[in-house]
């Protein structure tokens, strides 16, 4: 299945280490997943932002029941928000989170692994 | 107005040995016989805009029912198309371009391989973006949802609890559903954790099964074998953020989306308030989601919903009885099409050990995101 091509430079950025969001040229507002149209002025001409990959839990659940064909239970998924990208909610795994109890509001910085195309998070002490 | 004169339902159970076909045509057959009519009487078919096209297409059906289609359409998927159907027949009815329109819905998600979580796969987003970080089953989306209704409201999981404990009362009264063990508050918190804090108490369950109703017109209802149950206000709406992006980027994200504008249509067409409901049965797909929708469709301010439980009671004899059949978490989980056949039972006086003494108006409200319907039923 091809993927659409708005969501290309997603991943162009995560080859880099890198993480951006669309942005709309027009009204100037972030927003997420990509889409074709700014979903709020309607405006064609999105341009790809980068961010400096500091955000902060929105929210956190810990899966523990096995519904993942490739991950195993228990992990941590979070919606991270990011000062820097306002509107933007990433879905992300938390890695390293033993050390402290989870909560809304931790700092979290972006980690890229070296193999496939994820960007996850940990804690920021 | 057009009124609701037949209803059926399988048996629900978690596996069938019956395919969704075969679950549907049963329940399709049994709310036409409920009517006191034949196939034959039917001439409009209304089923949901998603999962029936591909598992259960109103051809199919027409066929096998050996009529001629005079009016076939859909409108939303799931539970919002469920309770908005009424709306599609209304129109045909008035119109005249059809005299009894029957309504069906049925999954197979027991069976099927992925079950209902394979569901948001079709979602381009959401499978890029969500499924590589094993974000992808429902539960996840609403624990989410209900970790963060923890931080802003002060939700606590004893408050969950009250909602679940309720609801599984409501169904060890009626009896005709898929769970027969009671659950106390150590039951609760035994239940294993699905997805923080949701445990498997506060998840619905999963199902083999379809139901079905039938409508016509308010004066042809009046021959019908059973008392006509009135649809009195239908109402539908929507936002405009898409499947991929509503369980996660809305703000602010603990509204459901749709609900308080079709609960607002529901009413002003039905010229009642809610105060005039005597039941409710309300999409509960996970705990979270019903007591956020208790708030949406204005019962109480958001956030008070727990309050409004512990308070006002939603049992049976409760202030305002809602799940009288145990819900989607103790009855079955169809999506919500056993939600109409309670709302219609019971304003029959059909209900059994779990009737709502004296109930003359019943509202159901179905979700499927970014969509929400809303139903006011009546004697």
């Amino acid at each position: 299945m091809v993927r659409p091509e708005e969501f290309r430079p997603f991943f162009a950025a995560l080859a880099r280490d890198r993480l951006a969001f669309p942005r709309c040229a027009q009204c100037g507002r972030f927003h997420w997943y990509p889409m074709p149209l700014c979903p709020f002025c309607r405006g064609s001409q999105i341009v790809w932002t980068g961010v400096a990959g500091l955000g902060r839990v929105f929210s956190w659940t810990v899966v523990r029941h096995d519904f993942d064909p490739v991950l195993r239970p228990p992990y941590v998924v979070a919606l991270v928000e990011f000062d820097d990208a306002p509107g933007v909610r990433l879905v992300t795994n938390l890695i390293d989170a033993a050390f402290e109890p989870l909560a809304i509001g931790m700092a979290v910085a972006a980690v890229f692994p070296a193999a496939g195309e994820r960007v996850l998070f940990r804690p920021v002490r | 107005m057009i009124a609701i004169v037949g209803v059926g339902e399988t048996i629900p159970v978690r596996v069938s040995q019956k395919d969704v076909r075969a679950l549907c045509l049963e329940a399709s057959l049994a709310a036409i016989a409920d009517a006191g009519l034949n196939c034959a009487d039917v001439d409009g078919i209304v089923t949901d805009a998603g999962i029936m096209p591909g598992s259960v297409p109103a051809d199919w059906m027409a066929a096998q029912l050996g009529i001629p289609l005079g009016f076939s359409a859909s409108l939303s998927y799931g539970g919002a198309g469920i309770v908005a159907a009424p709306m599609l027949a209304e129109m045909a009815i008035r119109s005249g371009r059809a005299k009894a329109v029957l309504f069906y819905f049925g999954v197979d998600w027991g069976s099927r391989p992925g079950g209902p979580y394979a569901f948001h796969d079709a979602y381009p987003a959401k499978r890029v973006f969500e499924k590589p970080y094993g974000f992808s089953a429902q539960p996840a989306y609403f624990g989410l949802w209900a970790r963060r209704y923890m931080h802003e409201y002060g939700l606590t999981d004893d408050d969950l609890a009250d909602l679940v404990i309720a609801q599984r009362a409501n169904a060890l009264r009626h009896g005709g559903g898929q769970v027969t063990k009671a659950l106390d508050r150590e039951g609760y918190f035994a239940s294993r954790m699905i997805a923080d804090p949701l445990r498997a108490a506060d998840c619905c369950l999963i199902t083999d099964g379809a139901g079905a109703y039938l409508m016509s017109s308010a004066e042809r209802a009046r021959d019908c074998r059973k008392p006509p149950v009135f649809v009195r206000g239908v109402g539908f709406a929507s936002i405009p953020v898409s499947g991929d992006d509503v369980f996660t980027q809305p703000s602010p994200l603990l509204v459901t989306p749709a609900a308080a504008e079709a609960s607002r249509q529901a009413r002003g067409r039905a010229g009642l308030s809610l105060k005039d409901v005597d039941f409710a049965e309300i999409y509960d797909c996970f705990s979270i989601s019903c007591l956020m929708q208790i708030e949406d469709l204005g019962f109480c301010a958001k956030g008070e919903a727990a309050g409004f439980i512990r308070e006002r009671g939603i049992g049976i004899d409760g202030g305002l009885p809602v799940n009288t059949h145990g819900g989607l978490l103790s009855y079955s989980y169809r999506l919500g099409i056993e939600h109409m056949v309670e709302a219609v039972r019971q304003l029959r006086g059909e209900a059994g050990a779990a009737q709502v003494m004296g109930a003359q108006v019943g509202l159901v409200g179905g979700f499927s995101p970014p969509d929400y319907a809303v139903a006011l039923l009546g004697r």
